[in-house]
């Protein structure tokens, strides 16, 4: 009868709608049901031809058969329409990322950073001295007086008409050294400075520039030995350079030094076997020293209490040290090649 | 100074099983550094470098010397031999030379002896190879013999042909102004005042002393007799000399660092066996020994104490006395202060405690000490924040994307002379190198020109930060100012100036003004503005100039922003300070504006900001030909607000926009 009809139609509508596989499917079924000529309205219609009861009974019956079907359809709407967003979604994984805009810092202002902050944890505070200098605070000040040979080290460069009575010639520094006299005249001890600046030498080939940088480390106080030089050194070379490089020092000669020492690491490209690109496993890494006496005295500082150790050293050598990098000529961090240093 | 000495050369004075390896090791530990072994036809050579206090060391003898202190400490078996020699007997008959030295302090010890029946020849197999090996040209056996005995025993020393001095007299003097002397290698040299010479009995210039003999007495295949000069110089005169003449021989290289008078006696011994062996000669003259002043003793002490605290370990007294005699030190301890005579051949190298204390620990092992960090200590000034900041604002440019530049402080004429900056107003180098590196900047932008101008790229936004040399007069070094420098093919004004807001948000400084400036004497840039904080001129930005630009083939624009770093840290600072968000929402409507042309629409923000403090902020949002579009929001700390509240707001805002500006509300 008309009852049963409809409970067909709703067994018959749910059964289609679940076994339905697309959306397009859906619409369709929703037409065959629920359309304007659906299967309901067609029951609709008989509607009139029903006695009063009957009425209320089947329009009531015909209300939830719709929302039922309904209900089901749009649950298998969602259901179809969220498989398909997760099917359809597929992207290149492998397209390149689109980047915010990048910069690049120069390799040394890094490597500035980094030796500033391994010092900084030994207590060392970071200093600013001339790079335009008199020669007492490069040479004289340093117990290298006028016509020494050991100024030829040096390729100094004049500045013009730039003399002072008392201090001497104009120079560009050709070393930070020059503010040890520096740091000592304005600063009583205990002293531990790292001085890091340009420095300048009339020199030009693939391990010199006519500018560059060094570090110069400074230590003054009481009790200060060549055991604290050793550990110093060691610390900074383990922590800037890597954890397995190991060092050593050997006797060298500076004069605003006594000892003075040359400063080797071990060669990271052979693990120390010896390879071209060192001597015998080891590896030049710079000089240092006990502070000479005399260069104490120059700066009122009392030799016979204080001792200190002092180092200078190139921070493009040690950067070129660090394994991996390969820069074969140092100029070539001053040409500004921007191929180049776009690369770091 | 770097020397070569064969393998062989040294057992000669060196008795030792070490091997090639063990000696190089041991050396550059302990010594002077062996730079490699070379292998010269199957004889090993060691390339040593001698450091500038050790002339000693600057000879085969003196490195064996040196050995026998060091091997035995490795537990390697070593001892010094003797230098083989022959005395020096009076002739019966002995050939006259009269010497005359008018200054005793040009040479502190003269010594001459002449040799007769010079056979000239080739020397011996073995010593042309070693000079070889040393890097010296055999020649015949009278000039390999002085080679050689320089580089066996460090003694430079000069032989004539005795017949061509002439009257046989030498007077050793300072030059003149305007003499000249032919020298060995053929070269005309002129000669100044302060150069030392000796002139013969005619007034002939026979030698250049401790440089290069003369031509004219030089010994030659003829050469029958040969006057030996073995001599000390005063040091200075000889570096002085070199520096004017402008060149330098291995001789004077050794002069110049101070040869040992004591030592001469025994070079002249040694080259007396060699004149025999190698050139059949016999002693034609008496020996000629002039020493004015003869080296005193020279004790230095050390305590004990001195020597533990610098070095910084126990060492027993002892022991720095055993490493001290092996090195040739007279010694005595008395209490725990050990006092040392230095031997001659160090004498100019140790005269203070430091020196002892040296010898002591290098001979003891660097390699024996242990790796102590020096302790914490409190430091009695501020840190230099300086170098943080700088850091910051680099790290930051980077992260906006600009890559960081680094040019040499120099310039050269040309590159001032194409943004018209006159050389003269910068600090000059009077000994460049090149030409392109002469005047020390006043300005980075020159050179952020030339990096953009060598790199064929288009979007170039790139920085510096350097120090300027502002000249301060001819007694006074100059101003380093810190610059910082951005310079974009990449940006607009906008662009460029947002870099600069967000530079200084992040410095922590949150007011600054801009103002067009119309005179400023750098002519480097157009359409320019200054930036100023609390009216200090901390920078300026804008265009460069095209006639600038066209010097460097640049095409296209470029826009600098330039800032004095170390006025602008002066307002940086790291303190912040937090405002309660407001518990009541903000109200945002949009206003819209027809503003005449050329009005600075940073006025009309903060002539809108200021006219309540409910405004909390005003954004331009859109620019379309005249109209400009505001986006204000209102809020308060204290209540809702309501159209009630803002409309007046409102109105004042659109009256004073209207009235200051002689704008038009657009409907």
């Amino acid at each position: 009868m008309l009852k049963d009809q409809i409970i067909n139609l709703k067994i018959e509508a749910v059964g289609e709608i679940l076994e339905a596989c697309s959306l397009d499917e859906l619409e369709k079924i929703r037409a065959t049901f629920l359309g304007k000529s659906g299967k309901i309205n067609a029951l609709t219609k008989e509607m009139p031809n029903l006695s009063n009861e009957e009425k209320i009974v089947i329009g009531k019956l015909l209300n939830e058969t719709k929302k039922t079907i309904e209900d089901v359809l749009r649950q298998a709407q969602d259901k179809l329409s969220s498989q398909k967003e997760n099917h359809e979604e597929w992207f290149d994984i492998t397209a390149p990322g689109i980047k915010p805009q990048e910069g690049h810092l120069h390799l040394v202002t890094e490597a500035i950073s980094e030796i500033t902050s391994i010092f900084a944890s030994l207590g060392f505070r970071r200093t600013r001295y001339p790079e335009v200098e008199w020669d007492w605070y490069a040479f004289e000040g340093l117990n290298m007086r006028k016509n020494h040979p050991a100024r030829d080290e040096w390729e100094t460069f004049f500045i013009e008409n730039l003399e002072n009575e008392k201090m001497g010639r104009g120079i560009l520094t050709p070393h930070t050294s020059s503010g040890q006299i520096r740091e000592m005249e304005i600063t009583p001890p205990p002293i531990r400075m790292i001085n890091i600046a340009k420095c300048y030498r009339r020199q030009s080939d693939v391990s010199h520039a006519p500018m560059f940088y060094q570090f110069e480390t400074l230590v003054v106080d009481k009790g200060i030995s060549i055991t604290h030089l050793k550990g110093t050194l060691d610390y900074f070379a383990k922590n800037f350079l890597g954890y397995d490089r190991k060092t050593r020092i050997r006797p060298f000669h500076f004069q605003f030094t006594e000892p003075s020492f040359e400063v080797d690491v071990s060669c990271g490209l052979c693990n120390s076997k010896g390879c071209k690109f060192c001597k015998g496993g080891w590896l030049e890494i710079g000089g240092c020293g006990m502070v000479h006496p005399t260069v104490l005295k120059n700066c009122g500082i009392d030799s016979s209490i204080y001792s200190g150790f002092a180092s200078g050293w190139g921070v493009e050598r040690n950067l070129m040290m660090k394994s991996g990098l390969k820069i074969d000529d140092i100029r070539l961090l001053y040409n500004n090649d921007l191929r180049f240093l776009k690369q770091f | 100074m770097n020397i070569q000495i064969s393998d062989s050369w040294l057992r000669e004075f060196i008795e030792t099983k070490a091997t090639p390896e063990q000696i190089e090791e041991c050396l550059s530990l302990c010594s002077q550094s062996v730079e490699k072994i070379i292998d010269d036809r199957g004889e090993k050579v060691y390339d040593i470098e001698i450091t500038t206090n050790r002339p000693d060391c600057l000879s085969v003898y003196g490195i064996a010397r040196e050995l026998a202190a060091i091997l035995p400490r490795f537990n390697i078996p070593a001892k010094l031999k003797d230098v083989p020699s022959l005395k020096i007997e009076k002739p019966r008959k002995s050939l006259p030379l009269t010497v005359k030295i008018t200054k005793a302090d040009l040479c502190p010890r003269f010594t001459s002896l002449i040799y007769d029946n010079i056979e000239i020849k080739p020397s011996p197999k073995f010593a042309q190879k070693r000079l070889n090996a040393s890097g010296i040209r055999a020649l015949n056996n009278v000039i390999d013999l002085s080679n050689y005995l320089m580089l066996e025993l460090g003694q430079p020393m000069h032989t004539f042909d005795y017949d061509k001095i002439l009257k046989n007299k030498m007077i050793l003097r300072e030059a003149k102004e305007g003499e000249e002397i032919i020298t060995l290698d053929g070269q005309t040299r002129k000669l100044h005042e302060e150069i030392i010479i000796i002139e013969d009995g005619k007034g002939r210039i026979v030698d250049l002393c401790g440089i290069m003999g003369a031509k004219n007495s030089e010994t030659d295949e003829n050469t029958k007799r040969v006057l030996l000069f073995v001599q000390t110089y005063n040091p200075m005169k000889i570096r002085r000399a070199c520096q004017v003449l402008g060149f330098r021989t291995e001789a004077a290289s050794r002069f110049e660092k101070g040869m040992d008078p004591e030592g001469v006696i025994t070079t002249m011994e040694r080259a007396t066996l060699l004149f025999k062996e190698w050139c059949n000669g016999t002693i034609g003259s008496d020996l000629i020994d002039i020493y004015a002043n003869p080296q005193k003793e020279k004790t230095v002490s050390v305590s004990k104490e001195k020597i533990d605290s610098l070095v910084g370990i126990d060492i027993p007294i002892t022991e720095s006395e055993k490493i001290l005699k092996n090195l040739g030190f007279e010694t005595n301890i008395e209490k725990d202060t050990l006092s040392c005579v230095v031997p001659h051949w160090r004498y100019n190298d140790i005269s203070i405690q430091e020196d002892l204390i040296e010898e002591i620990a290098r001979i003891y092992g660097y390699h024996n000490l242990p790796n102590v960090l020096p302790p914490i200590t409190t430091l009695d000034k501020p840190k230099d924040t300086t170098f943080d900041w700088e850091y910051k604002i680099k790290t930051a440019l980077k992260y906006w994307g600009f890559t960081e530049t680094t040019s040499y402080s120099m310039v050269g004429k040309n590159l001032l002379d194409k943004v018209g900056l006159n050389p003269k107003n910068h600090l000059k180098i009077s000994n460049p190198l090149t030409d392109d590196l002469v005047y020390l900047r006043t300005s980075l932008i020159p050179s952020l020109l030339e990096i953009i101008s060598k790199n064929n790229e288009q979007n170039i936004r790139i920085f510096e930060m350097a120090n300027l040399y502002l000249p301060k007069g001819n007694e006074n070094l100059p101003d380093e100012a810190m610059e910082l420098t951005l310079a974009t093919t990449a940006d607009n004004y906008s662009q460029l100036k947002g870099i600069l807001e967000s530079l200084l948000k992040e410095l922590g400084i949150a007011d600054f003004e801009i103002k067009p400036i119309d005179n400023w004497e750098d002519i480097l840039r157009t359409s320019m503005v200054g930036i100023y904080i609390q009216d200090l001129h901390i920078g300026i930005t804008g265009k460069i100039k095209k006639e600038f630009l066209d010097n460097f083939s640049i095409k296209g624009e470029v826009l600098v922003l330039d800032l004095e770093v170390r006025r602008l840290l002066k307002f940086a600072t790291n303190a912040k300070k937090y405002i309660p968000s407001s518990k009541y929402p903000s109200i945002i409507e949009d206003l819209s504006f027809v503003i005449p042309e050329h009005t600075f629409i940073g006025q009309v923000i903060d002539e809108i900001k200021f006219v309540s403090e409910l405004v909390k902020n005003v954004n331009l949002i859109d620019s379309f030909q005249n109209t400009r579009t505001f986006r204000v929001e209102y809020q308060s700390e204290m209540q809702n607000l309501s159209d009630n509240e803002i409309k007046p707001i409102r109105e004042k805002i659109i009256k004073v926009v209207e009235k200051k500006f002689q704008a038009r509300l657009k409907d």
